[in-house]
């Protein structure tokens, strides 16, 4: 699994681009569970795609104030988001370019591309911007250490941060085995609500400026920058999304490289991440938005589910 | 009244005084000097509190302006007109402030209608007219409404709050979404807010000014306009206006088909709010539900007058919208069903820890700030103070309305209730609640129409220079029109004050110490018009 063969390489440029062009999709799937549940028709399921397109053919509007931080925001995130989906496995147990797919590295990436959103919305000065940034740091610092320590269990129980190595262990071993992954579980699904914005941390769909957090960051985007900060948010949900169905539940993933096999868990993958998306798109429903201080209870659950589970690994 | 006129009589001030309609006492101060000191007795005495202070420009008439200040009672059915002179010896008018703190608002907007300042040669800031030429008081009688005004920008100063970690920040005017434009300056330490100021007028349309040269049948289609979904409310209190100008009774039929109506209007608007609560919550599962209801409602609306917001049903002297007993049972029917379906909605968002922890304690008011303020309607009533003009006022059919007997328990179960209003979010939700529950009982209670036609027309021109007051109960609170009658059935002055004029600076206090982010889902508890406020 270490050499890089010409299909190797052609098989991994191939999973990014599947991962790259599927985003949009599971935001459509998500968009329309919701508008089914409030019994509304709803938009169709490739709308996050006629957006896009819609909005590349679209002309910018930016502030003079703006430095090129602003500007450079939305490629920063593209492009850290489309990297990150090279190390990750998707329907094979390893990536062909996992040699450098730590899941560390995975974890700082977000962060870069998060770090310069934050700093977007301060740079045009607008006051939601400010206010958006200062709630998007503050849940990232309080996110970040919570995602570390889930990280770590994993790491202790499969025996790595590699992510090819955590995929091809959890592959081998039933995680009903071990109940310290089970707490891990519990404290990821949390993050990942965070960190894609759900409810009841973030609701997406409002249109009121002053209960925004990303969306207050971003609010000054428009055109062709708005759909790249929109398809690497889709991206950034489709990889998390991934990395949770292919740590937690890995089964039917391909362990060697053969087309069937491969074939195959394309097809489960697919699947699994639907019904997770769709699974989201139910607790959002049943939710509403906390109190925004109070969110903060929901990380700090996080991070003791974590402790819990490292604790299991020792006894 | 007896009780009020005999009370008046041991006052030791001198007055001359007459009594009109019933519940009407006009007063006149022999002595302008002691305004101030006979307004705070008639509070303390009795009660009262200021509803409104309407300015007049009678130079045409007596060569002077007119002030009168309305007071009225949250117990008893009475209305007391204090009127005060101002001639070219007083270019100043009292200011009521000391007694009664709403009364500021009335005088900024005095000064900025007609330019005259209160006694004490404060700087009032303008509360409407803030892009307006200077020296331009659009409701004076020598003001043409044709004449076409330059735009001049004038710096609207905002208290500067200032101190460390204090950041400002401008919301509005134009706010995401479809709602109306009005301009909130926050100050806040992190998410905290410690201040706020309002600065509306942004949808200042003159209707007042432009209603002096309108007929009056025309007016009514105006008013309906000052705030489109309290169309029923303002245009009753309208036509009641004219009609006790021109002692005009209407029959029983047209009564009870305003009165359905009214309440129709009061129940859509209830449900579109409650739908907005929590929407703003981030919950739109349950706010989807609502806004079915609501729709349902407005569809009835469409059939029933078809006119979803309820434009042009009333008219001077009766209804233009007949109903038969058919009609009456297919709004039943409607109502029914829709009532059955928002008590299992109530039921899920009861159960719903994550919605009721956002309502709980969000915007909380102060029952005293609610009094020194005269709030009005659903924001007076989440704290406990029972001011409904349907009850205190009786006008229209709602003497005739017998609701059904409650029993003592739940009476008692209903005082319980009440203790729980502590003036938050979920308060303001609850008496909403309740109120929805009430039109429906009210609309259940007629259950035969009369037969005694729709309208009746006005005989002869209407006496030049006489005055009235209707009154009504939108969804908001209490609205007042008071109207001077010109020569020649024209409109001479045309004061209107909706709830929403005498409720919007209670929002400035329920958001102190909330945190920014809470600040959509106050604001849509109360539930302001803008437009009714600028007019």
């Amino acid at each position: 699994m270490d050499e890089l063969s010409f299909t190797g390489i052609i098989f991994g440029i191939s999973q990014v681009l599947l991962l790259v062009s599927l985003s949009p999709l599971i935001v459509g799937i998500m968009r329309k569970t919701k508008a089914k549940s409030q019994k509304r028709i709803g938009s169709p399921i490739i709308q996050p795609y006629f957006d896009i397109i819609k909005l590349l053919r679209k002309d910018e509007v930016i502030s003079e104030q703006s430095s090129w931080i602003f500007r450079c925001t939305p490629w920063i995130n593209f492009v850290t988001a489309v990297s990150v989906a090279f190390f990750i496995p998707v329907s094979l147990i390893y990536s062909p370019f996992g040699v450098v797919g730590d899941i560390l590295l995975v974890v700082g990436l977000f962060g870069l591309g998060k770090f310069f959103t934050i700093l977007a919305g301060l740079d045009v000065a607008s006051s939601f911007g400010g206010l958006g940034s200062s709630r998007e740091i503050m849940f990232s610092a309080l996110v970040e250490p919570a995602l570390f320590i889930t990280i770590f269990v994993i790491a202790i129980f499969y025996g790595g941060t590699n992510i090819s190595t955590i995929v091809s262990s959890a592959n081998e071993i039933s995680f009903l085995a071990a109940p310290g992954v089970l707490f891990a579980l519990i404290a990821f699904f949390i993050i990942l609500m965070a960190e894609t914005g759900k409810l009841p941390f973030d609701n997406q769909s409002t249109h009121l400026e002053l209960t925004m957090i990303h969306e207050a960051t971003i609010l000054e985007y428009s055109g062709k920058s708005l759909a790249l900060i929109e398809w690497s948010q889709a991206i950034k949900q489709i990889i998390l999304l991934t990395l949770f169905v292919n740590i937690f539940i890995p089964w039917g993933i391909a362990d060697s490289f053969s087309w069937s096999q491969i074939g195959f868990g394309v097809l489960l993958v697919i699947v699994k991440i639907i019904s997770l998306g769709i699974l989201i798109a139910f607790i959002e429903i049943r939710i509403a938005k906390w109190r925004l201080f109070r969110v903060v209870d929901l990380i700090a659950i996080s991070i003791a589910s974590s402790m819990i589970g490292v604790i299991f690994f020792f006894i | 009244m007896e009780h009020y006129l005999s009370k008046l009589e041991q006052l030791k001030f001198k007055f001359t005084k007459h009594v009109k309609n019933n519940n009407e006492i006009h007063i006149e101060l022999d002595d302008t000097s002691q305004l101030i000191e006979f307004c705070n007795i008639l509070k303390l005495e009795m009660n009262l509190r200021l509803l409104t202070i309407i300015y007049c420009d009678e130079r045409k008439i007596n060569h002077e302006f007119s002030i009168r200040y309305l007071l009225g009672s949250d117990i008893d059915d009475i209305f007391l007109f204090v009127i005060s002179h101002m001639n070219k010896k007083h270019a100043y008018f009292p200011s009521l402030s000391d007694v009664f703190p709403s009364s500021i608002k009335y005088e900024r907007e005095i000064n900025d209608m007609f330019g005259i300042q209160t006694q004490e040669d404060t700087i009032l800031k303008p509360l409407i007219l803030h892009d307006f030429q200077k020296n331009v008081f659009p409701l004076r009688k020598d003001f043409d409404a044709k004449t076409e005004l330059n735009y001049s920008h004038r710096k609207f100063e905002f208290t500067p709050i200032t101190g460390d970690g204090i950041c400002e920040i401008p919301v509005g005017p134009i706010h995401a979404g479809i709602i109306e434009p009005g301009h909130f300056r926050f100050s806040v330490i992190g998410e905290t807010i410690v201040n706020m100021e309002t600065r509306l007028g942004y949808t200042h349309k003159g209707i007042e000014k432009i209603a002096e040269s309108m007929s009056i049948d025309d007016v009514v289609f105006l008013s309906e306009r000052i705030s489109g979904d309290e169309s029923i409310a303002n245009s009753m209190a309208f036509c009641q206006a004219i009609e006790k100008i021109g002692q005009l009774t209407i029959p029983q039929k047209a009564e009870q088909i305003r009165l359905l109506f009214a309440e129709l209007e009061r129940i859509y608007n209830h449900f579109g709010t409650l739908s907005g609560i929590i929407t703003d919550i981030g919950f739109p599962y349950g706010a989807s539900r609502l806004n079915i209801l609501k729709e349902q409602i407005m569809q009835l609306n469409e059939k029933l007058s078809g006119s979803r917001i309820l434009f042009g049903v009333n008219q001077i002297g009766g209804v233009k919208i007949n109903m038969t007993d058919e009609t009456l049972i297919y709004i039943h029917s409607v109502l029914d069903n829709a009532f059955q379906t928002f008590e299992k909605i109530l039921d899920l968002l009861k159960s719903n820890s994550s919605v009721m922890d956002r309502l709980r304690n969000t915007g909380m008011i102060e029952k005293q700030v609610a009094r020194d303020l005269g709030l009005v309607g659903i924001s007076s009533r989440c704290i406990g103070i029972e001011s409904d003009t349907r009850h205190t006022h009786p006008y229209g059919y709602y003497p005739s309305i017998r609701l059904k007997q409650k029993t003592p328990r739940e009476t008692m179960e209903h005082q319980v209730e009440l203790q729980k209003r502590i003036g938050d979010v979920l308060s303001r939700f609850m008496s909403r609640v309740d109120d929805l529950r009430q039109s429906k009982e009210i609309i259940d209670s007629i259950t035969t129409l009369k037969n005694d036609g729709l309208s009746v027309s006005l005989e002869g021109e209407l006496a030049p220079y006489s005055s009235g007051l209707g009154y009504a109960e939108s969804h908001r609170g209490e609205t007042l029109h008071w109207i001077m009658i010109g020569e020649h059935n024209s409109i001479f002055r045309y004061k209107i004050r909706t709830a929403s004029f005498s409720n919007w600076p209670i929002i400035e206090h329920a958001v102190l110490n909330n945190i920014v982010a809470d600040f959509s889902v106050i604001n849509k508890s109360f539930d302001f018009s803008y437009s009714g406020n600028d007019l």
